[in-house]
Formats: structure tokens, sequence, C-alpha cells
């Protein structure tokens, strides 16, 4: 099976600070991974190197084959993204701003309408669509970008604690759309919400300190450690 | 996609915000009140408009002039606005360059000015007709200026944007230096009997000088600007001096922000 997504000898350092030591992690296609970890650990630092926001002190990333530190805008056409909590312009509404976004990733006329109007239904924000996001809640915000990153039906998405600020049936939704779309893409998804991770992903990768602690299916972590819970407290400090 | 196509998209989207945004409309209201303060306040307080048709207009370009410092409000969080308020996290993870989005922004907010500027003078040469009969040709000069003076300024708020944390940090530097920091320099450097063309301070005094040099302008006011008045001798500026030296800050500043954008993580 091809990999999708590379990693290889990624390092970052800000300033003397090491944000992330040698992660190597290879993505196959389709697959769906859950990057788990403390603050601080590492996991927002990798997605936005992965993004092309930040660059690596050394090591690369390459998504679909493309080196993101070459050719940025190549490997960003391949992904959609969320990364750290999700800001718009206040004075556009859902339906402008995502025209903006589809125009940019060359999507046209009455294909990016209807197709604003589908990943709007989707998320649910179908009465809010002319309104400006200046009246949007945080959880609002959240599922406008949950449309954005499913607007141009990318291979790959990159999600950053998706489910930040959604209400207990938002984050079903959200869930449940991650989950239908992951049939059919490759998700690579930070959260520290285990449960989370545990339903949409198959794959689970645990960093601390920036290095990478685990990395396989869910059934063996949970073979190995009984939970992924216990995995998670005994792989990033010890047992509770 | 070509990237022209993309420069095209971003032009129209970022020119959107600012017909969205109150500031755009504040500077407008700023630049009709400063030019109705003229009409009404020179009859009123001297009886009569002055007889020369040129300083007239002289004195209402501080209407434009006020509308190119508004440049300051729309350029200020071009950049830093997309760090501070992480739009950035949304708008840089599409297949765009960044030296895209800057031009983009760059040339959003300098439409956003020359509309605001045109709008003055079209105010400007409406009142002069209506008063004199007539609308001087050296009002195109001017109006040539102002334009030149406004990008000038845009390039440098663009500059201070973008490497600046904060959209009010950039937008308050650029203001203290064009309105406190420049002025001062000027003064001095008038004051010493140095050159001062290279101030942006001068290059924007141009567009009221052009009418017809400082004396010119001084007429319209109630005191003797070349007699005991004054302590020093007010020299006119060069205008092809002035125009050069905006150039240069419009190019520099333009050119280094580009490339401290491109440069910038956003962590």
């Amino acid at each position: 099976m091809s990999e999708v997504i590379v990693i290889e000898n990624l390092t970052k350092y800000y300033d003397k600070f090491l944000a992330l030591e040698n992660l190597n992690l290879r993505v196959p296609v389709n697959e769906n991974i859950g990057l788990l970890g403390p603050n601080g650990a590492g996991k927002s630092t990798t997605l936005k190197i992965m993004c092309g926001l930040i660059r690596a002190s050394s090591g690369r990333v390459f998504i679909d084959g493309i080196d993101v530190a070459v050719k940025p805008e190549q490997a960003l056409s391949k992904i959609g993204a969320i990364v750290e909590t999700a800001e718009f312009y206040n004075f556009l509404t859902p339906n402008e701003i995502l025209s903006y976004l589809g125009r940019l990733r060359d999507m046209r006329g009455q294909q990016l309408k209807s197709r604003i109007k589908e990943v709007i239904k989707l998320v649910g924000l179908e009465r809010w669509i002319d309104v400006k996001i200046e009246k949007f809640s945080r959880g609002m915000k959240q599922r406008l970008a949950l449309a954005q990153t499913l607007l141009h039906d990318p291979p790959i998405l990159i999600l950053d604690e998706p489910g930040l600020g959604l209400d207990p049936r938002g984050l079903v939704e959200f869930r449940q759309i991650i989950e239908a779309a992951g049939k059919q893409k490759t998700i690579f998804f930070a959260s520290h919400q285990l449960v989370e991770v545990a339903q949409i992903c198959r794959q689970i990768a645990i960093i601390d300190h920036g290095r990478l602690v685990f990395y396989s299916s869910v059934e063996e972590l949970e073979k190995k450690y009984e939970s992924l819970e216990k995995a998670y407290l005994e792989l990033t400090g010890g047992v509770a | 996609m070509i990237e022209l196509e993309k420069l095209r998209i971003v032009i129209g989207y970022e020119f959107l915000k600012h017909i969205r945004r109150k500031r755009l409309y504040v500077v407008l209201g700023l630049t009709l009140l400063t030019e109705a303060a003229v009409l009404i306040l020179l009859p009123a307080l001297q009886g009569s408009y002055p007889d020369n048709v040129l300083v007239m207009a002289a004195l209402l370009t501080i209407g434009p002039s006020l509308a190119t410092i508004g440049a300051v409000f729309f350029a200020g969080d071009a950049i830093a606005g997309e760090f501070e308020s992480k739009t950035g996290f949304i708008l840089f993870t599409n297949p765009v360059k960044r030296i895209t989005l800057v031009i983009g922004k760059y040339i959003a907010s300098y439409i956003a000015v020359i509309a605001l500027i045109i709008f003055g003078y079209i105010v400007i040469a409406i009142s002069l007709f209506s008063i004199y009969g007539t609308v001087p040709t050296e009002m195109y000069k001017s109006l040539g200026l102002a334009l030149l003076y406004g990008g000038s300024i845009i390039s440098v708020t663009f500059l201070f944007s973008s490497f600046s944390k904060g959209a009010m940090g950039a937008t308050v530097i650029t203001l203290v230096l064009i309105m406190v920091i420049d002025p001062i320099i000027d003064a001095v450097l008038l004051m010493t009997n140095n050159p001062h063309w290279f101030l942006l301070s001068t290059a924007g005094d141009s567009i009221a000088t052009v009418y017809g040099g400082y004396e010119l302008f001084m007429e319209g006011l109630p005191f003797d600007s070349m007699g005991d008045g004054f302590p020093f001798e007010l020299k006119d500026p060069d205008i092809g001096l002035t125009t050069l030296s905006m150039s240069i800050y419009m190019v520099v500043g333009f050119i280094a922000s580009v490339f401290i954008s491109n440069r910038r993580q956003l962590a």
C-alpha cells in the first residue's frame, strides 16, 4: 500500500526549545491516524509543518510524494486542514468565505455554488450561510472550519482538535462526518479526546516531549496496555 | 490555475473586506468633514474665500491628505492581522503563494485609498468650480502626488505590518512615524538648513505646495510665513526629488514587506 504522508526525521526548535525530535511517521493511503500526546508534546508543531505554516529545523514532510518545504502550494492542494482554533474574517459570511477559498482552489461557477451548499448542509449551517461570521459562536466557527476542509474534496484531511468548542450534539455530528469522510480519505487527526480518536482512527501515534513513543493499531495498543487510556498515561509520563 | 488568476481573486475578496469594514467610511467621512470645515470656516472667519483659486485649492488638499493617512488603517492589519487573529491558519493552508496574498492585499488597500483620494479631489474640483468658476490644472499634479504619497504610506505600513505582532502596533508605529517623528526631523533639518526632501512629511507637503509653494499656501492663513513669524526660511520642496523619495519608499517598503512576510512563520 502506498504512503500518502511521510514524515522523515522531523526536528523543530523554537529558539533553544526542542519541540520535535527526529519524528518519523508513514501513513498509508486511506488510513485514519490519530496523533495523541499531552500539551506541548509537539502535535500542533507537526501539523503546522505538514501544512507549511512553519519550517522544520531539519527533516522532511512529503504529502502524496511532494516535499512540503519545496513545493508547498502543490502539497497544500492535496489537503484540507483545521489547525488550532479556526478563525475567519468576521465581516464576511460563510458563503463568501467558502467562495473565496473555493476559488483559490480553482473551483468555479455552479460547481462551487452547489458544493458550498452541500458542505454547509453537511455541517448544519444552512440557516447561517449568509450571516456575517461576527455573529458566530466558537462551535459554529468550528463547523465552518470543517466545511472549508471538505469543500474541495481533498484526499487528505489534517485536523487539529476539530471538536473544540462544540456541544455534545455537535461533537457526535462532527465525529460522524469525519468517520464518513475517513472511508475515502486519509485522515491525520490530532486530539486530546481518546474516545474520539479511538472511534475515528484505526492507527494511533503517541508523541511525548517531541518524540514518537508509540505507533501502531488501536487493537494492538489495547492488547498491550489493556485500554487506550492506560496506554496513553503510561506512555506519556507514567500511570496517574 | 495560474498565480495571476489567484492574485485577481485575492484582490477581489480583500477589497470586499475593505468595503465591509467601517474604517473605509470613517476615513471617507473625515475627508468630507475636513473639506467642509475649510469651505465653511474660511468665509465665516475671514469674510470671504481667498482671491487666488490656487490658495483655496492648496488649502482644500487637507481632505485628500487625510484620506492618504487613512491608508495606515487599511494596511496596518493586512499582514499582522492574519497572524494576530489567526485567520492565517485558514488562508495560508490554501495552495496560494504568500507573495500572491501580500501583493493582493497591497493592491486592494491601494485601490481603497485611490478611491478615497479621487473622491476628495472630485469634491475639491466641484467646490473650486462653484466658487471660482475654474479648476486649476495644477490640481492634476497634486492628485498625482497624493496618489504616490498614498502608495508610499501603504508600503511603509505594510513593512511594519509584516513584522509586527499585532495590527494595532503596526498602525500606531506608522502613525507616530509619519505624524510625529518625521515632522520633528523635518523641522530640525529645515531650521539647520539641511536637505529634507527624503522625508515622508516633506513628500506630504508637496501635495499642497505644488500649487505655488509655501508662500502661496500661507497666503490663505492669517500670518506672515516669510516674515518675522517664522524663525527660519521655508524652502519649497523640490517636486522631482519628493517624487523620487516617495517612489523609493513605495518600492523598497513593498519589496521588504513581501520578503519578510514570506519568511514569517505562523506558530
